[in-house]
């Protein structure tokens, strides 16, 4: 656990901010032109929400939110690749 | 305290990337540099976060540090697939350009949907501002 205010205050600052970088994040997917812009957005989204868990756990001072960051980077990478395969070559897998 | 001092600062670090890879994603005007400002949010804005969180948070660090290099591993196989998956749409462009003449099915040429709706009406109608009468059946090219 952070003792020191300022470390509490700054982190929960960045946590702030993180969080509403989604909204124009999510701009892209909904205006983004081709179907490949909506995919690297939602990539770029499911980075940010990495970000955004990591800096949960250090708000909470857990450290099981890391192994929720790591799952969620797992199958996001799974996702994406299926997606961008099915794009390029018309099938997943 | 110092450790504190200095993890702050990776973190705000990572945030400054982060709103500058999100104000890419936006701003860039084609799909290629946008990919390349949303490749600088997974390496320099996720790692100055992540290395941020290890030295706020030293008893977590060797989860952090299995996470960073995972992210270190996928997120460029991740970027270098939607790449791949832009350059094949503008494949399928050219490929429909060469063809201009003859009257291609283009749902046809686009197995896969990459085309949006709004640019395929538009070939159609451009096809039939052009269509010449008994021309025969038209070919439809499998890629």
């Amino acid at each position: 656990m952070i003792e020191s205010e300022f470390a509490q205050i700054a982190i929960k600052l960045v946590l702030l901010a993180l969080v509403s970088l989604l909204i124009p994040a999510s701009y892209r997917v909904i205006v983004g032109a081709t179907l490949p812009d909506r995919l690297q957005a939602v990539d770029l989204i499911t980075t940010l929400l990495i970000g955004i868990i990591v800096m949960l756990a250090l708000v909470e001072g857990t450290q099981v939110f890391v192994d929720m960051a790591i799952a969620l980077a797992a199958f996001a990478f799974v996702g994406t690749i299926s997606i961008a395969r099915y794009i390029s070559e018309g099938r997943a897998f | 305290m110092l450790l504190e001092l200095l993890g702050v600062i990776a973190l705000f670090f990572g945030l400054f990337f982060c709103g500058v890879g999100v104000l890419g994603v936006i701003r860039m005007p084609d799909a290629l540099t946008r990919l390349h400002a949303s490749g600088k949010v997974a390496t320099l804005g996720l790692f100055g976060l992540l290395v941020g969180a290890a030295l706020l948070m030293p008893a977590a660090s060797l989860r952090i540090l299995a996470l960073g290099l995972f992210v270190l591993l996928t997120s460029p196989v991740a970027t270098h697939a939607i790449a791949a998956s832009v350059y094949r749409r503008q494949e399928i462009l050219e490929e429909l350009f060469e063809m201009r003449d003859e009257q291609v099915d283009v749902t046809a040429v686009d197995v896969s949907g990459i085309l949006s709706r709004s640019l395929i009406q538009d070939i159609i109608e451009a096809q039939q501002r052009t269509s010449r009468p008994s021309e025969g059946e038209p070919t439809a090219r499998d890629t």
